[in-house]
């Protein structure tokens, strides 16, 4: 902002104007005042509950806090207009930075306007053969890359340059910031995000979108066939699997399990899995024992009748009433006989005796949980261009620290006594000990011809 | 187990090697000699402690829960000992500045001591962590904060020496306290990096979505942010000195805070 104030005060209003913008998108100052402005911004939606109504925050916050909350959006801070602002004014700036630099790249490649950041001279070295070919010999040594040589009157200029790519390195990491922003904008305006909560063998063709809560249709119908959960023998959950099966206009057109790190993805929409909650009783197993003692196992699906073997009893697991408190409610067992009142038996604990039925005697051994799971469900088409930026970043970093431009020039001139050089070079990393080891070898080349 | 116990003794093994470069350098007697087998003991004892952390590899697969020794707040910080230790002897032979030792190491001896107060039996994974993913994006992560450590350690040794002329005589120049400040968080940075794009690779295969603005991820981007607000201050604009040692400061806390901080706050790292 400093810089747009310099601007010259004659020019027209609209030019000082487009040029104080242009230096303020192309200034690193802007650069480095957006990453404070975003750090700070960041932090603050981190102490500050994200995504609860702004109506929570009048109680426990004083009341100017609360009027900053509802002002700012610093409830769902993240997607506010002021920090999607500071996103766009960093990409801008980016792309800023980068108009400035790329048109550069080409000419540095070629080796104009090349700056060098250090030169010296042997205003006395040996013939020019001997020098140009001792020198040479080291140099290719320490550069490992052969010369240009390029003849010139009375002499003969020598260039090596390694790792020239390097320049490829700033506009990589720069361009996957900005080509990552993109990516994160395709999401929120085509991606959708949402949870499905579907019981143990039932079919499901739409899902609710968060934080909206609208329900939307599926391009398929996700059948649900199981629900695991396998326990560590500590006790801790080893496994989260729900087996299903997507329809596509009643055919199965693709079957498999999702897990935790393991999504099921279908025409790019991609199920994970979220959570999972106990939503009845699949089945109660029952032992019917005899007079003789012989024991008949009996297992009872809700509102399914089971006839107990030799009697006129009928026998149906009550399905729960769902209760408005969400309480747990205890599973019911209807005993029929025919021209009697029906009879309701609670099942409390385990290996509880529930009736004596005839010469039976019934026991309650044991029960499975129905689930239901829950999916997430995702379709992002900004992922693969996130990834694209990812990788550029990354390919960035490589080329701007794993290599190192850098560049020699040896100009040998011939002279009376024998000939002259002037050596210089630049190295975009680590320039002094770049300098100390072209000036050992060049004094190395100098002595050794000069001693024969 | 007797990686546990192994970590116990690398623990002290680091304490007495800080105090014997603690009494070294109070007696001004960092000659070459007393700094060669110094540094041969730090080497030494991180060999050991390299071979805790295998062991404890082994001993899962032993008890048929296999699985690498980066899954709770117990080994992580065992491990981000490890690289801290790392990155101070690799600091040690790239500068040549003993004091860094000196003043690292306590970070060292303090994460390890801290690992005392936890839980160090071998939990099976629980199914959130079980993915390939979890070794590169916690190894990367570590070693980025290790680079931190090492540039927050140069920045207090520089800001300090700025303090007091009395102690400048005996500590490293400022110019190669602000190389070091500087060049640490050149190998920290992209770690970091690297870090974050796996951990984001990693949440959008878990839980469908490679950015959250969970605590952790949102922290871990503070901490990128001040670190490269820090690197643009410095080839851009030329900063060095104090203003640097200051960012690469605030840039540790963030770190810090990242680490430890985040678990006060409600989210999905809770694991760590």
């Amino acid at each position: 902002m400093s810089k747009s104030k310099k601007s010259d005060p004659s020019s027209s209003g609209v030019g000082s104007l487009f040029l104080g913008l242009t230096s303020f998108f192309t200034s690193v100052r802007t650069t480095i005042g957006v990453l404070f402005l975003l750090a700070a911004a960041s932090v603050v939606g981190t102490i500050i509950p994200q995504e609860v109504a702004a109506e929570q925050f009048q109680r426990g916050w004083s009341s100017f806090a609360y009027r900053l909350i509802v002002i700012l959006d610093l409830n769902s801070m993240y997607r506010s207009w002021w920090f999607v602002l500071l996103l766009v004014v960093l990409a801008l700036n980016l792309i800023g930075c980068l108009f400035n630099r790329v048109p550069m790249i080409s000419g540095e490649w070629r080796g104009i306007g090349r700056k060098h950041s250090f030169s010296f001279d042997y205003p006395d070295a040996g013939a020019v053969d001997a020098v140009r070919a001792s020198v040479t010999d080291r140099m290719t040594g320490l550069m490992r890359t052969s010369p240009q040589t390029t003849t010139v009157d009375h002499g003969v200029n020598l260039v090596w340059v390694r790792d020239r790519f390097q320049l490829f390195g700033f506009p990589l990491i720069h361009l996957g910031i900005v080509v990552i922003l993109l990516g994160g904008v395709i999401g929120l305006f085509y991606g959708v995000k949402g949870h499905v909560q579907i019981k143990e063998g039932e079919t499901k063709g739409s899902f609710t979108v968060t934080p909206s809560g609208e329900t939307r249709p599926l391009p398929f119908q996700i059948a649900v066939d199981k629900f695991t959960l396998t326990r560590y023998s500590t006790g801790e959950p080893k496994e989260f699997r729900s087996d299903v099966r997507l329809l596509k206009n009643g055919n199965v057109a693709l079957q498999g399990s999702i897990l935790v790190n393991h999504p099921l993805t279908y025409e790019g929409i991609s199920l994970y899995q979220a959570d999972y909650r106990p939503v009845g009783l699949k089945d109660v197993t029952l032992v019917a024992t005899d007079a003789s003692g012989e024991e008949t196992k009996l297992a009872l699906r809700p509102e399914v009748p089971v006839q107990l073997a030799e009697s006129p009893y009928q026998l149906r697991l009550l399905s729960p009433n769902p209760r408005p408190t969400g309480q747990s409610t205890v599973p019911e067992i209807s005993v029929e006989e025919p021209g009697q009142k029906p009879k309701r038996i609670s099942i409390v604990k385990k290996d509880q005796t529930l009736a004596k039925l005839g010469d039976k005697e019934l026991r309650f051994a044991g029960y499975s949980l129905l689930y239901a799971t829950g999916l997430q469900v995702g379709y992002d088409p900004g992922t693969p261009v996130v990834w694209a930026g990812c990788g550029s970043l990354l390919v960035g970093f490589v080329l701007a620290l794993f290599t190192n431009h850098r560049g020699v020039v040896v100009e040998i001139r011939r002279t009376a006594s024998g000939s002259s050089v002037h050596v210089s070079g630049r190295s975009k990393r680590l320039r002094k000990e770049f300098r100390e080891k072209i000036e050992l070898a060049i004094r190395d080349g100098m002595e050794k011809p000069q001693g024969r | 187990m007797i990686s546990t116990d192994l970590n116990t003794y690398v623990t002290f093994g680091y304490l007495s090697c800080g105090v014997g470069y603690l009494i070294a350098y109070m007696t001004g007697a960092l000659a070459s000699s007393v700094r060669k087998w110094m540094l041969a003991f730090l080497i030494l004892l991180w060999c050991v402690h390299t071979s805790a952390i295998g062991l404890r590899w082994i001993e899962s697969y032993q008890m048929g829960i296999g699985h690498a020794p980066l899954s709770n707040l117990y080994e992580s910080l065992i491990f981000f000992a490890w690289s801290m230790a790392l990155a101070l002897i690799v600091a040690r032979f790239r500068f040549g500045a003993d004091v860094l030792v000196l003043l690292g190491l306590p970070l060292v001896v303090f994460t390890m001591a801290y690992t005392f107060l936890l839980d160090h039996s071998i939990k099976p994974l629980i199914p959130a962590l079980q993915s390939n993913w979890l070794v590169a994006h916690v190894i990367a992560c570590f070693l980025g904060y290790a680079g931190f450590a090492v540039s927050f350690v140069a920045a207090l040794l520089l800001l300090v020496s700025r303090a007091s002329t009395g102690l400048e005589k005996r500590l490293p120049s400022h110019h190669l306290l602000d190389e070091i400040v500087y060049r640490s968080v050149l190998v920290g940075f992209p770690m970091l990096t690297v870090g974050i794009v796996t951990g984001a690779a990693w949440a959008d295969y878990a839980w469908g979505s490679y950015w959250s603005w969970d605590p952790k991820e949102t922290w871990s981007l503070v901490t990128w942010l001040v670190y490269s607000a820090f690197l643009h201050a410095r080839l851009a604009r030329g900063w060095t000195g104090r203003r640097m040692a200051l960012l690469s400061v605030l840039g540790f806390a963030a770190v810090l805070f990242t680490y430890f901080g985040v678990n006060y706050l409600p989210g999905l790292h809770s694991y760590f």
